[in-house]
C-alpha cells in the first residue's frame, strides 16, 4: 500500500513565519514569493522565495494594513496596496532613491480590487470599474498611464505564466473577459461564458472565483471550472470543466473531468496532470486530458487511477521549542488552512510552509492494468525513463508476464515516439545542412525528452538481461525479440546490428540454426559487416553460415577485401583470385600474398597456377615476367625453380 | 522456346515408351537367413501377382550384387545395375532394410514391314541414376513421414506390423510415383520459397508467435503461401518431405481455381466482422456439422534423436496455408479445432490478403513477364532453396517443363558431373540442338541455365549468364 | 519455327556422324580447300592435318565401329590375305603348335616386366591397396574360369570371378543382359565377347561407354595372340579350358596395353600421333620404304617409340588404327626386339580377326628408338623381310636422310609455348580424315605419372560427354580449381585444351582460332601428309 501514494510534497518546502495576529503572510503567484509582514511592516517583512537567494527582508513604515504587496519581476520595484484608492511603490533598484511613492487610480470612485505585474516596470490595477494599464518610472517616482479599459468587475484572476488577465464581468460574474498583456501592450480577447449548473432567480453572482483555476496544460491555456454537483441535473458528482483558451479566436470547453463526489476540491497542475484534491476523503485524483484522444467536441475524463491520498509528510520540529530528540510529527494533509495555488503550489499558512506538488510514477506501474493506457500516460510524463523501462522488463520477466499482443503494443508506442524524435532530429539536420540561406523557418534542435527510449535504452535496461534468463521459455524470447524488430521496421527505424546479435546469440544457443537461416534468407536481419563476421565465428558449429557471410558482405558491396580475406582463409586462393579479377581490382593485390596462401595449401599446381598468373600480370604492367624487389617473391620464385625447373619459368619475350 | 518431340516430329510409325516401374521392394536378409526360408525376408513386393520363386530369385540377385560389390569396397556397396532392359535401384535406408526399385528403360518399337513383329530397341542411355536414386530414396522419406521407421514399427509389432504398414502405404504411393516425368528437380528435392519483403515476412512472424503462444499444444508452425514456403519451424531434412507431401499431394487435391494465386486485397470491413475464408484441409471438413467425425493425419518428425509423432492440421485461408502441429498424446477435440478456426481464421484471411497486395506492388515494380531468352534452374544445398523458370507446373501427376527432355537429360549430367567433386565448377556446353546449356557450382548453390541462342558463342552465353546472375541473384555471392 | 528444325536434329543425331569413306575425295579439291586460318567450321578433310592422298587407316570414329560387331570387315578383307593363313591359324590350333610360336617370345620377355608383373601378383586380394586400385580387369572364360586379372593371382580370385559369371547369366535368363553395376566412386562393367568375359572395375568418371571400350582392346589384344578362330576352336573342344595355358607370358602384353590406355590419347581418340619430321625427310623415309617391298609385305611401319614416322601399305590395304595400337603394344611392351630381328605371328583382328600376320620387328638401331615393322601375310617370309630391311636401311644412309631423322627423334615433340598463348597449358589435336593427331609436350606440372594420368583422365571425360549418342555436344567448356578444359568436335576435327584455371572463356575461343592456325602453319611437321603404296 505504502508505494501506491503517487502523489507527494516536495522534499524541502519553503518555510516562513506562520500566518498570526501580527503577523499577515501573502504569497505572490507571478514571483513565487511569500511575504510575512510582521506589524504592517514595522517590524520587518520577510519575503520567500522558491530558492533562498530569492528571499528578502526589509522594513517599510506601518501606515496601516497591508492589503496586497508584490515585487515586480526580478524583485526591482514593490508596490504595496493599503487602500482601495491608491497604491504604494518603493524602489529597490540598487543606488535609486529607497523613498516610497504613492499612486492612485484615475478612475472616480472606483476601488481598487488589486494589481498585478506583468513586467518588471509594468503593472496593472484592476478595479470594479475597469482596469488601468501604467508604466512605472522609478527615476521621476511617478506612473505613466499606459492603456485603460472601463467594465465592471467582480473579481479576476492572473495567470503569471501567460500574462493573461481574467475579469469576472455581469451580474453573474459567469461571463469572463481575458485581456493579453505583452511589453507595454494590452489586448482584448474574445470573452466567453461559464455555463452555470444551475440559473438563480433573481440574478446574483453566482461564479465565485475560488471554483476558477488557469492554468497551462500541453502548453495551452486552459480555464479550469469546478463546477458543483446539483440537484437539478442528474449528475452523480460534481465535475472540472476545462475552457480552451488560444491567443488567437474563441474560447471553446473541451475537457470535462468526472469527480465521481462532492465536497470541497481544490485544484493543481503537476506535469500536465490535472490533480483534483478532495477534502473530505482527504484523497486526490488525476486526470490526463491527452489519455482520450479530441474527437472534436468535449471529452469527458475519468480519472486515470484510482483516488489516494497524498503521500503523507513529516514536518521536523524546529525552533527553541524543539529538542534535538523528538521525532518530527506528521502533519495534516488537506488541512482547513492549506491554500492551493496554481499551478502546483500549496501553502499552509498556518504551519508556514509552501510546498511545491509532485506525481510519483512508480506507484502508478500497479495501480494501472492496461498497459497500453499505462504507456500512454507514461510517455507524456517527465521523468519517465526508467519507469518505462521497468514496466518493460516486468511485462516480459516479472509476474504478471504480458502475452505478445500487449508485448507488440506497447513496443509500438514506444517506437512511435522514438520515431517521431527521430524525423524531428532528421528534418532539424536537414535544414541545418541546407545553410541559414533558406533555413528563414529558425530551427531549433528538438528537445529529446526522457520518453524517447531508444534501441540502446532498449538493449541495455531490457533485452540484454531478458534473453539470459533463464526461467523464460527461448520461444517466448526470440518471439519478444521478433516483436521488437518489427516494430522498429514497422516505424522504418534502421535496426541497430547489436539487437540482431542478441536474435541470433539466442538462436545459436538454443541450436535453432535452421531458423536462424530463415530469418537471414528474407533479409530480416539485416546486412552488417559486423554480422558477417558474427556469422563467420558460427561456421564450425553451423557449415552454412560461411555461405550467408560471404552472402552478407557482398551485398554491403564495400567489403571486397573481407571476401577476399575469408577466402584466402579458406585456402581459396583460387576463387579469392577469381573473385578480385571480377570486380577489376587483380592488377593491384599483392601478389606476395597469394603466392604465400598458395605456398600453405601445399598443393604446387595450385602454387604454379598462381605463380603463372602472376609472372603474365608482371609482363602485361611491365613487359617482363620477373617481379619487382618490392614484392618480396624471392623465395617463392626460387621454390618455383625447385619444383618445376628452370625453363618452366616464363620466358621474357612470347611469341 | 516449348519444344515438341523429335518422335512426333518424325514421319515413320514407331512408338515411344516412357520409363515405367516394373517391380519395387523390401527385404531384410536377416529375417530369412535359412536355405528355404528366403521368403521370410520379403517385406513387401510389388506387383503382387508375380509367383513366389520369382521374387525369391531378384530378391536372391540383389543380395547377390550388393555383396559382390563389397568385395570391391566394403563401405560403398552396388548402388544400381544397369542393363539392356531396365535399372534397378538399391537403398538400404536403415541397416539390413533394402529397398530396391526396378525401372524399364524408354523404348523405341519400329515397325517391320511385311507383318514382321516390331522390333523392339531399348534406350539405355536414357535413365539417369541420380534422378531415380532420388525417388528410391523419396519413397523412404515419404514412409518415414507418415509412418516412423522400419525399425521402430519392428519393434512394436514384429514382422507382421511392418508389412501391413508396408502395405497400407506403399500400395497407395506407387500409384502416384509418375516415373516418366521425374528429373533434375527430384535430385534436389528442394523447397520453393515464397519472395517476400521484409515487413510482410515480420507480420507472419508474429503470427506465428502469438498463435503458438495462445494455443500452446502447438508444437511447430510452417507457414505457405501459393504453395511456397514462408516459414518452418520444423527441422529442415523434415520439412523438405513435408514440403514435398504438401505441394505434390495434399494441395493439389484441394485447389479451388477461382481463389488460387490471385485472391483480391479485402475490404477492411470485411475484415471488422469475423467472415473469413479459412478451412481445415486436414481434419474436420466441415465445423458445422456437431457429429462429423474426423481425424488429423500423425506424422513422425526429428526421428534421428527425440523421435516424435506429431498431429498435422493443415488450415488454409484463400492462398495461405499453415500446418499446426501438435503432439499426438493429446487427442483434438472439435472445441480445440473450433477455438483455432475463430481465432486463426479473420487473422489469417488479412494476412493472405495483405501478402498478395505485397506480391502484386512488388510483381509491378519488377515488371511484366515477358518471356526471356533463358530458362534456369537454381538450387542452394544449404537451405534447399529451389527455384525453375522450366516447369511450369510440378505436382505429383505432372511436371510440365518447357523444354526437351533431351536438355533435361544434360542438366542431369552437368548435375552428376558436379556432384562427384566437392569444388567449385563452371560446364558450358553447346548441344547438337544448338541449345546452350550453362551449369554453375559455387560454395553449395547450382544454377543452370538454358539458353536458346544458336548464333551466339562461348563469350556471348557467359555475358548472358552474368547479366541473369546479375538480375535474379544479385543478392548471394556467386563466384564469377 | 526453330523447334521443328531443332527436333528434327536431334532425330537424326545419329546419322549427323556417318561419314562414309568418301572422305578419300581428288585432293585437289582438297587443297584449294585448305585455308591457312581454318574456323571450326570447315569440312571433313580440308582440316590441318588432313591427308591429300587419303586415309591409310580403315576410317574410324572414336569407338562407333568398335562398339559395332567387328566381325562385319572380316570377309570382305580375308580375301586378300588369303587362305594360307586362315589354313596356318587351324593346323597350328590342331597341332597345338602356336604353343612354340609364343614360347619363343616368352622367353625374350624382358625381365622388368617379369618384376612388375611379380609385384602386382604377390597382392593379397582382399588387402586395402588392391581394392584402392583405379582399373582392374579380369577375364574369364564363359565357364568362369579365370584367364586373366590385372592385380593379384588368377587363383585367389576365381571365386569372385565365378560370381561374376554367376551374376551375368541370372540376368541372362531373363532374355537381358547385364551392362554395369554402379556404386560411389566406382563402377563394374561386364563384356561378353564369346568365348570371353571381360569385367573391369573401375573408379572413374568415363561413361560405360568408354569403359566397355577398353575391354574391347583387351578383347582384341587376346585376339590378337590367338585369332577368333582359334579362340572358339579352343572352347568348343573344352568348355572348361585353361586359357592362361596359350596366353601364358603373355599378361604383360595386357598390363601395357592397360597402361596405354591410361596415358596415350590415342587410343582414346582411335588416332595415331606422329613424330614431328620436317616434310622431305619424312618424304624421303616414305620413298625408302616404299621401295623396299616384297610379294607379301602388306605393311611396312616406322615406329618411333609410341610415335608414328611413316607408314607404307599395299594398295587399298588400309590397316585399323586398332591394329596399329596393338602393334605399338607389342613392340612397347617388350625389350625383347631390341636384341636382334623378331619374328611372331600376330592377328591383326579388326583387319581379320580369323588368321595370322607374321610381323618382322627390329631396332634400326639398338639404342635408337626408330623400330621397323614389318608385316606379311607368309610365315616363311623372315629372310625376304629381313632383306627389304637392310635394303630400306642402305637407301636411307645413301640419302643421309638416317642424320634428320635421329636428329628429330633427340629432340623432344614440341613444348606448347611454341603455339604463343601463355595460358594454354596443353591440346590435343586430331584430324578426322586422317586419323592422326598431335599434342604438345607435358608442361612442367603435369609431368608425373599421377598427373598425367588425371589429364587423360579429364580428356577421356569430355570424349565421352562430346560422344555420348544420346546426347551428342559440340562444345564443352569446363572451369574447375585444377584447370580450364575446352573441347569442341567438328565434322572435320576434335580438339581438347587444358588452360590456367585463371584462363577466362574469351581468351579460350581466341585460342582455337590461334592454335587452328598454327596446326596450319605447322601440318606438314605433324603429320603425314602424302602417305604411300606400294
Amino acid at each position: 500500500m505504502g508505494d501506491e501514494y503517487y502523489l507527494e510534497l516536495s522534499e524541502n518546502p519553503v518555510q516562513f513565519e506562520n500566518a498570526s495576529s501580527v503577523n499577515n503572510v501573502f504569497f505572490d503567484e507571478a514571483n513565487k514569493q511569500v511575504f510575512a509582514v510582521r506589524s504592517g511592516g514595522a517590524t520587518g517583512v520577510v519575503v520567500k522565495g522558491p530558492d533562498d537567494k530569492s528571499s528578502v527582508a526589509f522594513r517599510m513604515d506601518d501606515k496601516g494594513e497591508v492589503k496586497c504587496i508584490k515585487f515586480s519581476l526580478g524583485n526591482k520595484i514593490l508596490a504595496v496596496q493599503r487602500t482601495t484608492k491608491s497604491v504604494d511603490f518603493i524602489n529597490f533598484i540598487p543606488d535609486y532613491p529607497h523613498l516610497e511613492f504613492s499612486h492612485e487610480c484615475k478612475t472616480k470612485n472606483a476601488s481598487i480590487l488589486g494589481f498585478c505585474w506583468t513586467n518588471w516596470n509594468e503593472i496593472v490595477f484592476v478595479t470594479d470599474q475597469g482596469i488601468e494599464f501604467y508604466q512605472v518610472l522609478p527615476d521621476k517616482r511617478t506612473l505613466k498611464l499606459l492603456k485603460s479599459q472601463s467594465i465592471n468587475v467582480n473579481w479576476y484572476m492572473y495567470c503569471p505564466e501567460t500574462a493573461v488577465l481574467l475579469l469576472s464581468t455581469t451580474v453573474q460574474g459567469n461571463v469572463l473577459q481575458p485581456f493579453a498583456f505583452k511589453s507595454a501592450t494590452m489586448s482584448k480577447m474574445s470573452k466567453f461564458e461559464i455555463e452555470l449548473p444551475a440559473v438563480p432567480k433573481p440574478a446574483k453572482l453566482s461564479l465565485s472565483e475560488r471554483d476558477i483555476a488557469v492554468a497551462t496544460i500541453y502548453d495551452q491555456l486552459y480555464v479550469m471550472y469546478l463546477k458543483h454537483h446539483s440537484r437539478t441535473t442528474n449528475s452523480p458528482g460534481a465535475e472540472v470543466v476545462l475552457y480552451h483558451l488560444p491567443r488567437e479566436g474563441t474560447c471553446k470547453k473541451t475537457h470535462m473531468l468526472k469527480l465521481n463526489t462532492t465536497g470541497k476540491f481544490a485544484l493543481n497542475v503537476v506535469d500536465n496532470l490535472v490533480v483534483v484534491h478532495h477534502q473530505s476523503s482527504q484523497t486526490s485524483l488525476i486526470y490526463d486530458i491527452k489519455l482520450r484522444e479530441s474527437d472534436g467536441n468535449v471529452n469527458v475524463h475519468q480519472p486515470v487511477l484510482p483516488a489516494r491520498s497524498i503521500n503523507p509528510f513529516k514536518i521536523p520540529l524546529t525552533g527553541p521549542a524543539a529538542a534535538p530528540s523528538q521525532a518530527p510529527v506528521p502533519c495534516e494533509l488537506y488541512s482547513s488552512s492549506w491554500s492551493v495555488f496554481q499551478p502546483d503550489i500549496i501553502i499552509s499558512a498556518s504551519e508556514g510552509y509552501l510546498w511545491y506538488l509532485q506525481v510519483k510514477l512508480q506507484p502508478t506501474l500497479n495501480l494501472l492494468q492496461d498497459k497500453g493506457k499505462l504507456m500512454d500516460f507514461l510517455l507524456r510524463r517527465r521523468d519517465c525513463k526508467m519507469v518505462i523501462l521497468s514496466v518493460c522488463s516486468q511485462m516480459l520477466i516479472g509476474g504478471d508476464k504480458g502475452n505478445l499482443s500487449v508485448v507488440a503494443t506497447v513496443f509500438d508506442k514506444l517506437n512511435q515516439v522514438y520515431k517521431e524524435y527521430l524525423d524531428a532530429e532528421q528534418a532539424y539536420t536537414a535544414a541545418m545542412e541546407s545553410g541559414p540561406s533558406r533555413s528563414s523557418t529558425s530551427y531549433k534542435r528538438p528537445v529529446r525528452t526522457q520518453a524517447v527510449i531508444d534501441q540502446s535504452d532498449m538493449y541495455t535496461h531490457v533485452l540484454s538481461d531478458f534473453t539470459e534468463k533463464k526461467d523464460v521459455k527461448h520461444k517466448f524470447i526470440i518471439a519478444v525479440l521478433m516483436e521488437y524488430i518489427r516494430s522498429l521496421n514497422q516505424f522504418q527505424i534502421p535496426v541497430q546490428h547489436y539487437l540482431y546479435e542478441l536474435v541470433i546469440k539466442t538462436l545459436v544457443q538454443h541450436n535453432l540454426f535452421y531458423m536462424l537461416h530463415q530469418f537471414l534468407q528474407y533479409h530480416v536481419l539485416s546486412d552488417s559487416k559486423p554480422l558477417a563476421c558474427l556469422l563467420l565465428s558460427l561456421e564450425s558449429t553451423y557449415a552454412p553460415a560461411h555461405q550467408l557471410s560471404l552472402d552478407m558482405l557482398k551485398r554491403l558491396s564495400t567489403a571486397n577485401d573481407e571476401i577476399v580475406e575469408v577466402l584466402l582463409s579458406k585456402q581459396q586462393v583460387l576463387a579469392a583470385l577469381r573473385f578480385i579479377r571480377s570486380v577489376g581490382g587483380h592488377d593491384n593485390v599483392s601478389a606476395r600474398k597469394f603466392l604465400d596462401a598458395a605456398r600453405q595449401t601445399n598443393n604446387t599446381m595450385l602454387f604454379y597456377t598462381i605463380f603463372r598468373f602472376f609472372e603474365q600480370r608482371n609482363m602485361r604492367l611491365r613487359g617482363n615476367p620477373g617481379f619487382n624487389q618490392g614484392e618480396h617473391c624471392e623465395e617463392h620464385v626460387v621454390f618455383f625453380k625447385e619444383t618445376f625447373g628452370e625453363n618452366a619459368l616464363m620466358k621474357q619475350a612470347t611469341a | 522456346m516449348l519444344m515438341i518431340s523429335p518422335r512426333m516430329a518424325s514421319g515413320m510409325q514407331e512408338k515411344q515408351y516412357t520409363p515405367s516401374l516394373l517391380s519395387f521392394f523390401i527385404y531384410n536378409p536377416k529375417f530369412g537367413p535359412r536355405e528355404g526360408e528366403e521368403e521370410k525376408k520379403i517385406l513387401f513386393y510389388h506387383p503382387i501377382e508375380i509367383e513366389k520363386n520369382e521374387k525369391i530369385r531378384n530378391v536372391g540377385l540383389c543380395e547377390a550384387i550388393v555383396q559382390f560389390t563389397r568385395t570391391f569396397c566394403p563401405t560403398k556397396p552396388a548402388k544400381s545395375l544397369h542393363t539392356q532392359k531396365n535399372r534397378q535401384f538399391f537403398h538400404e535406408p536403415e541397416e539390413n532394410f533394402w529397398m530396391v526399385m526396378i525401372v524399364r528403360n524408354p523404348m523405341v518399337e519400329k515397325p517391320n514391314k511385311d507383318g514382321k513383329p516390331p522390333t523392339v530397341e531399348y534406350q539405355e542411355e536414357e535413365i539417369i541414376d541420380s534422378v531415380y536414386g532420388s525417388v528410391l530414396q523419396q519413397c523412404y522419406s515419404m514412409y518415414k513421414l507418415f509412418n516412423g521407421t522400419f525399425s521402430r514399427a519392428f519393434e512394436a509389432g514384429g514382422v507382421e506390423l511392418l508389412t501391413q504398414k508396408l502395405e497400407k502405404f506403399f500400395y497407395r504411393y506407387l500409384q502416384t510415383l509418375h516415373l516418366q516425368s521425374c528429373d533434375l528437380l527430384d535430385v534436389f528435392g528442394g523447397i520453393s520459397f515464397f519472395p517476400l519483403d521484409k515487413m510482410t515476412y515480420l507480420k507472419i512472424q508474429s503470427f506465428v508467435n502469438r498463435v503458438e503462444e495462445s494455443l500452446s499444444l502447438i508444437k511447430y508452425t510452417a507457414f505457405l503461401y501459393n504453395d511456397q514456403l514462408i516459414w518452418s519451424g520444423l527441422e529442415q531434412e523434415d520439412m523438405r518431405i513435408l514440403y514435398k507431401y504438401l505441394t505434390t499431394s495434399l494441395f493439389p487435391r484441394h485447389t479451388e481455381p477461382e481463389l488460387a494465386g490471385r485472391d483480391s486485397p479485402l475490404r477492411p470491413e470485411v475484415a471488422g466482422n469475423l467472415l473469413h475464408y479459412g478451412r481445415f484441409l486436414t481434419g474436420p471438413a466441415n465445423l458445422k456439422d456437431p457429429d462429423a467425425k474426423f481425424r488429423f493425419p500423425r506424422i513422425f518428425v526429428n526421428t534421428e534423436d527425440s523421435y516424435e509423432e506429431l498431429h498435422l492440421i493443415v488450415y488454409k485461408a484463400m492462398s495461405a496455408a499453415v500446418c499446426f502441429m501438435v503432439n499426438s498424446a493429446v487427442d483434438l477435440s472439435r472445441e480445440f479445432c473450433e477455438q483455432l478456426d475463430s481465432m486463426v481464421g479473420p487473422h489469417l484471411t488479412l494476412l493472405a490478403s495483405d501478402i498478395c497486395e505485397q506480391y502484386n506492388v512488388n510483381r509491378r515494380i519488377s515488371g511484366p513477364e515477358k518471356e526471356p531468352q533463358f530458362k534456369f534452374i537454381y538450387f542452394n544445398h544449404m537451405n534447399l532453396a529451389e527455384k525453375s523458370t522450366i516447369h511450369m507446373r510440378k505436382t505429383a501427376s505432372v511436371s510440365l517443363t518447357s523444354v526437351h527432355p533431351d536438355l533435361m537429360k544434360i542438366l542431369g549430367d552437368i548435375n552428376c558431373d558436379f556432384a562427384r567433386v566437392d569444388e567449385d565448377e563452371e560446364i558450358i556446353v553447346k548441344a547438337m540442338t544448338d541449345y546452350w546449356v550453362v551449369g554453375k557450382k559455387s560454395d553449395q548453390r547450382e544454377l543452370y541455365v538454358i539458353l536458346n541462342q544458336k548464333n551466339a558463342n562461348l563469350i556471348e552465353v557467359n555475358e548472358e549468364v552474368k547479366r541473369l546472375c546479375a538480375t535474379q541473384f544479385n543478392n548471394i555471392f556467386f563466384l564469377d | 519455327m526453330p523447334d521443328a528444325r531443332m527436333a528434327a536434329d536431334v532425330h537424326n543425331k545419329g546419322v549427323f556422324w556417318e561419314v562414309k569413306n568418301g572422305n578419300l575425295a581428288p585432293s585437289d579439291r582438297l587443297r584449294q580447300d585448305r585455308s591457312d586460318s581454318p574456323t571450326p567450321g570447315l569440312v571433313e578433310g580440308t582440316e590441318p592435318g588432313a591427308g591429300q592422298e587419303g586415309a591409310m587407316f580403315v576410317h574410324a570414329q572414336s569407338f562407333e565401329d568398335l562398339t559395332a560387331v567387328s566381325e562385319s570387315n572380316t570377309d570382305d578383307n580375308s580375301a586378300e590375305v588369303g587362305d594360307s593363313n586362315l589354313e596356318s591359324a587351324q593346323e597350328a590350333a590342331l597341332e597345338g603348335g602356336e604353343e612354340e610360336s609364343l614360347e619363343a617370345e616368352q622367353e625374350e620377355v624382358g625381365k622388368e616386366e617379369v618384376q612388375s608383373r611379380k609385384k602386382a601378383k604377390e597382392e593379397d586380394v582382399t588387402s586395402e591397396t588392391w581394392r584402392s586400385h583405379r582399373k582392374h580387369v579380369f577375364v574369364l572364360s564363359e565357364a568362369g574360369k579365370p584367364i586373366y586379372t590385372r592385380y593379384g593371382t588368377e587363383e585367389a580370385l576365381s571365386s569372385i570371378m565365378g560370381v561374376m559369371m554367376l551374376l551375368m547369366s541370372i540376368v541372362e535368363d531373363k532374355k537381358n543382359i547385364i551392362r554395369s553395376i554402379h556404386a560411389d566412386g566406382y563402377r563394374v562393367v561386364f563384356l561378353r565377347k564369346s568365348p570371353l568375359i571381360l569385367v573391369g572395375v573401375f573408379q572413374t568418371n568415363c561413361s560405360d561407354r568408354e569403359l566397355t571400350r577398353e575391354l574391347q582392346y583387351i578383347y582384341y589384344q587376346i585376339v590378337s595372340l590367338l585369332t577368333l578362330t582359334q579362340l572358339n576352336h579352343v572352347f568348343q573342344h573344352r568348355q572348361s579350358y585353361d586359357l592362361r595355358r596359350l596366353l601364358a607370358g603373355s599378361e604383360h602384353l595386357t598390363d601395357n596395353l592397360l597402361r596405354l590406355l591410361d596415358r596415350d590419347p590415342g587410343l582414346l581418340l582411335s588416332a595415331v600421333m606422329c613424330l614431328p619430321l620436317a616434310s622431305s625427310a619424312r618424304d624421303m623415309v616414305s620413298s625408302s620404304l616404299q621401295a623396299a617391298k616384297a610379294k607379301n609385305l602388306v605393311f611396312s611401319i616406322l615406329l618411333a617409340g609410341n610415335r608414328l614416322v611413316t607408314l607404307v601399305r599395299k594398295k587399298d590395304q588400309f590397316l585399323h588404327h586398332m591394329d596399329l595400337h596393338l602393334l605399338f603394344n607389342l613392340v612397347g611392351s617388350s625389350s625383347s626386339f631390341r636384341a636382334g630381328e623378331g619374328w611372331t605371328p600376330i592377328c591383326l583382328p579388326k583387319f581379320n580377326p580369323a588368321g595370322f600376320f607374321h610381323a618382322h620387328i627390329s631396332y634400326l638401331e639398338p639404342a635408337s628408338d626408330l623400330c621397323l615393322i614389318l608385316v606379311s601375310t607368309d610365315r616363311e617370309d623372315f629372310f625376304n623381310l629381313s632383306d627389304c630391311k637392310k635394303r630400306f636401311l642402305e637407301r636411307l644412309r645413301r640419302r643421309n636422310a638416317y642424320q634428320s631423322l635421329q636428329e628429330a627423334l633427340n629432340m623432344p615433340s614440341y613444348p606448347v609455348s611454341q603455339v604463343g598463348i601463355p595460358e594454354l597449358r596443353h591440346f590435343v589435336y586430331k584430324s578426322k580424315s586422317s586419323g592422326l593427331y598431335t599434342s604438345p609436350d607435358l608442361p612442367a606440372p603435369y609431368q608425373g605419372e599421377e598427373e598425367l594420368e588425371r589429364l587423360m583422365g579429364l580428356y577421356q571425360q569430355l570424349h565421352s560427354c562430346l560422344h555420348n549418342p544420346t546426347r551428342l555436344l559440340r562444345y564443352i567448356y569446363r572451369c574447375a580449381d585444377t584447370e580450364n578444359l575446352y573441347a569442341l568436335v567438328t565434322s572435320g576435327f576434335e580438339l581438347y585444351l587444358c588452360f590456367s584455371p585463371l584462363g577466362t572463356k574469351s581468351l579460350a575461343v581466341s585460342a582455337v582460332n590461334k592454335l587452328l592456325k598454327w596446326i596450319r602453319k605447322e601440318e606438314d611437321r605433324l603429320f603425314i601428309l602424302s602417305p604411300l603404296t606400294y
